[in-house]
C-alpha cells in the first residue's frame, strides 16, 4: 500500500505555476526526495498532495485510485510541515493521539500505539511533558511520532530537518531513515538541501522552474546529469562546448571520444565535476594553466585555473597550491560528462 | 532582572494606579452604609442598612429582576459580537484584501460617532422592523456597540495566528468543524474570553441605547440605577451603583485569573 502517481499536475500559488504539468511516480515503500531550490514551492506541491491545496490541473492518485477530490482527512496521507506545529494545549502523549482520537480509536489501542511510538522515535518517559519544555529537536521529534502514530500510506515531509542545527540534523536524518525503513512507509522528503536528498533518498527528483528535470537514483543525478541545469545544481561549475568529429568530442580543452549513438551532428557540453579534475605541479602532458584563486575548505582546496581558452574550477587534496603557480590539468575522459547544449 | 533601584518607583505607581481606581468607590460605600449623613460634615452622622434594606425588600422586586435583565442583555449581546467578531477578525487578521484600512475606519464608526445619534438614527428603523421595546432589540443595539472591540481585540488575536495549525489538523484526520473546535477554538480562546468580556461590560453599563430602544420596556440596572438618583436618595442611589458595578468586578477578577492561568500553561 502506497504508490503515490502524480499525473500532469499542474499546482498554482497564486498567480504564478510552481509546477506544471509535472509526471511523477513513487513506489510502495521508497523514500523519494524531491530536491529544488528555496521559495520553489515545493511545500505548495505538498500540500496538494495531502489535500490542503487544490491542484489546478492533473490527477493525484494512491494506490490507483484518485485523490484529486478528497478532502485532507480522508486520504491517508499525513502531512509534516517545516515547523513542528505542536498543538500548545496538549502535552507531547496528547499530541501524538491526536489523529489517534479522531479514527475514534478506543483509548486502549490509543495508549498502546502511543507508547510504541514514543519508544521508536526515542521519547520514552516525555509523554506528560509540556510542549514548551521540549528542546527543538525533540518537538520535531514529536511532530513525525503524531504522523507515524496514524500509520499512513503515504507520508510527507516538508524539510524537517531545516530548523534543526548540524548536529540535530544529523541525528534527525538518520531517525529518519531507521523509522522509514522501519515501518515501510511510502515517504516523500521535501527539500532545498542536497546532501540531505543525496543522503537520506532511494531515488530523488530535481525540480527547477516548474519543472522536474531529472529522476533517479541519488547517484545518478549526481554523476550523470542530463543537462547543465542538473549539473550546475549538484556543484557542477565546468561546462565546455564543442562539436562532434569522427566519434570525438572537439572542445577547447581537448578531444574526447565519444560513445557511439550519441546525439550527431547537434552542439554538445561537456561538463567535469570539481573534484575529478587532477592538477598538477609539473608542466608535463594535460592542459597548461595558472592559478588565479584559490580557497581552502578543508580537507580539499578549491582552485580556480585559468587554461588558454577556459577557466576550471577544481577541488584537490594537495596542499600548497598557490597563487600565481604553474600547473598542468588533467581532465580524464572516463570522468567527462556529454549532453546535448541547451537549446 | 530587575534592578533594586527601579522597583521602588514602580511600587509608587502601581499603589497609585490601585488608589486612583479604588478612590471614587470610597464615598459610594461610605453613602450606602449611611443613614444620616449633610453637608459641612465630612462623615456621616449615623450608619445604617436602610438602603440595603430598601434594595432588596421594598425595591427588590424591581432590583432583582433588573439585575437579572441586565446579565442577559448582557450575555446574549456579547455572544452575538463575538460570534460575529471571531470571522470577522480572522479575515482581518489573516489575509490582506483591498479596502482593509477603510473597512477598519468603517468599523470604528459606531464608536466615533455620538451613541446618541447612533441610537436616534437605528430607532426608526428598529421601529419599522418591530424591534423597539423588545429584549432582541437592545440586545441588537448593544451589539452594535460592542461589535467594534470584539472584533478590534480578535483581530489582534488573528494576526499572531498560524493557519498552519489547521492544516496540520486537517492532515491527522480531523474534519473542519472538528478542526475548529478542536484546535482553532482552543488557540484562540483567551482572546475570545478578552472579546466577549470586553463586550459584556460595554453593554452591562449602556444607559442610552437601552432606554431609546427598550423605551422602558426592557429595565436593565442602568435605567434603574438612573431613576434612583434623580429621586435624589443618595444612599440607596450608592448601594444600587455598588450592586452594579460588583458583577462586573467580579467577572473581571475571575476571567483575569482565568486568562493569567492559561497564559501560564504556554497557550500564546
Amino acid at each position: 500500500m502506497g504508490v503515490l502517481e502524480l499525473i500532469d499536475l499542474t499546482v498554482t500559488h497564486g498567480a504564478t505555476a510552481v509546477v506544471e504539468n509535472l509526471d511523477l511516480a513513487v513506489d510502495e515503500g521508497e523514500l523519494f526526495a524531491l530536491l529544488g531550490p528555496s521559495g520553489a514551492g515545493k511545500t505548495t506541491l505538498l500540500k496538494a498532495v495531502a489535500g490542503l491545496h487544490a491542484p489546478a490541473a492533473g490527477e493525484i492518485r494512491l494506490d490507483g485510485s484518485p485523490l484529486t477530490d478528497l478532502p485532507p482527512e480522508k486520504r491517508n496521507v499525513v502531512m509534516v510541515f517545516q515547523k513542528p506545529l505542536l498543538f500548545p494545549f496538549l502535552n507531547v502523549a496528547q499530541n501524538i493521539a491526536f489523529g489517534l482520537r479522531m479514527q475514534n480509536l478506543d483509548s486502549r489501542e490509543q495508549q498502546r500505539r502511543i507508547a510504541e511510538i514514543l519508544e521508536l522515535t526515542q521519547l520514552e518517559g516525555l509523554g506528560r511533558r509540556r510542549i514548551d519544555a521540549l528542546s527543538g529537536g525533540q518537538q520535531q521529534r514529536v511532530s513525525l511520532a503524531r504522523a507515524l502514530v496514524l500509520q499512513p500510506a503515504l507520508l510527507l515531509l516538508d524539510e524537517p530537518l531545516s530548523n534543526l542545527d548540524a548536529n540535530l540534523r544529523q541525528q534527525m536524518r538518520e531517525l529518519i531513515q531507521d523509522l522509514q525503513a522501519a515501518t515501510g512507509i511510502t515517504t516523500l522528503f521535501v527539500t532545498h538541501d542536497q546532501s540531505e536528498a543525496l543522503m537520506i533518498a532511494h531515488r530523488m527528483g530535481l525540480l527547477l522552474e516548474g519543472r522536474l528535470r531529472q529522476v533517479g537514483p541519488p547517484r545518478e543525478l549526481f554523476f550523470e546529469p542530463v543537462d547543465r541545469a542538473v549539473a550546475r545544481f549538484f556543484g557542477g561549475r565546468n561546462f565546455f562546448s564543442g562539436y562532434l568529429e569522427d566519434g570525438h568530442l572537439v572542445t577547447p580543452a581537448g578531444r574526447f571520444r565519444v560513445p557511439a549513438g550519441t546525439a550527431n551532428g547537434r552542439p554538445l557540453t561537456a561538463t567535469i565535476r570539481p573534484e575529478d579534475i587532477e592538477v598538477r605541479a609539473s608542466a608535463n602532458g594535460g592542459l597548461p594553466g595558472t592559478i588565479w584563486r584559490t580557497s581552502f575548505e578543508g580537507s580539499l582546496t578549491r582552485l580556480w585555473v585559468s587554461c588558454e581558452d577556459l577557466e576550471l574550477v577544481a577541488l584537490t587534496p594537495q596542499r600548497g597550491c598557490r597563487r600565481g603557480q604553474q600547473v598542468a590539468v588533467i581532465l580524464p575522459p572516463e570522468k567527462l560528462r556529454i549532453f546535448p547544449t541547451d537549446e | 532582572m530587575k534592578a533594586p533601584g527601579r522597583t521602588y518607583p514602580r511600587r509608587l505607581l502601581a499603589g497609585g494606579v490601585l488608589l486612583s481606581v479604588a478612590l471614587p468607590f470610597v464615598p459610594l460605600v461610605l453613602w450606602a452604609f449611611s443613614s444620616r449623613w449633610f453637608y459641612p460634615q465630612p462623615w456621616p452622622q449615623a450608619w445604617g442598612l436602610r438602603a440595603w434594606e430598601y434594595i432588596f425588600n421594598t425595591a427588590g422586586s424591581q432590583i432583582i429582576p433588573g439585575l437579572m435583565q441586565s446579565v442577559w442583555v448582557a450575555g446574549l449581546s456579547a455572544l452575538l459580537a463575538v460570534a460575529l467578531g471571531l470571522p470577522a477578525g480572522r479575515a482581518l487578521g489573516l489575509y490582506h484584501f483591498r479596502g482593509k484600512q477603510a473597512l477598519a475606519v468603517l468599523l470604528t464608526l459606531p464608536v466615533v460617532v455620538p451613541p446618541l445619534c447612533v441610537a436616534m438614527g437605528l430607532h426608526l428603523w428598529f421601529i419599522r422592523l418591530g424591534l423597539t421595546e423588545t429584549l432582541a432589540g437592545v440586545v441588537l443595539i448593544h451589539s452594535i456597540f460592542c461589535l467594534p472591540y470584539a472584533v478590534f481585540v480578535l483581530w489582534g488575536v488573528f494576526a499572531n495566528y498560524d493557519p498552519d495549525f489547521e492544516d496540520q489538523a486537517r492532515s491527522l484526520g480531523a474534519g473542519p468543524w472538528r478542526t475548529w473546535y478542536c484546535i482553532t477554538l482552543p488557540m484562540v480562546l483567551p482572546g475570545v474570553v478578552v472579546a466577549g468580556l470586553f463586550a459584556f461590560l460595554l453593554s452591562w453599563s449602556q444607559y442610552l441605547s437601552t432606554l431609546i430602544i427598550g423605551g422602558g420596556r426592557v429595565v436593565t440596572l442602568p435605567i434603574l440605577l438612573f431613576a434612583l438618583m434623580g429621586s435624589g436618595d443618595r444612599p440607596v442611589a450608592a448601594a444600587v451603583s455598588l450592586v452594579f458595578v460588583l458583577p462586573a468586578l467580579l467577572i473581571l477578577l475571575i476571567s483575569a485569573r482565568c486568562l493569567g492561568l492559561r497564559t501560564a500553561t504556554g497557550v500564546p
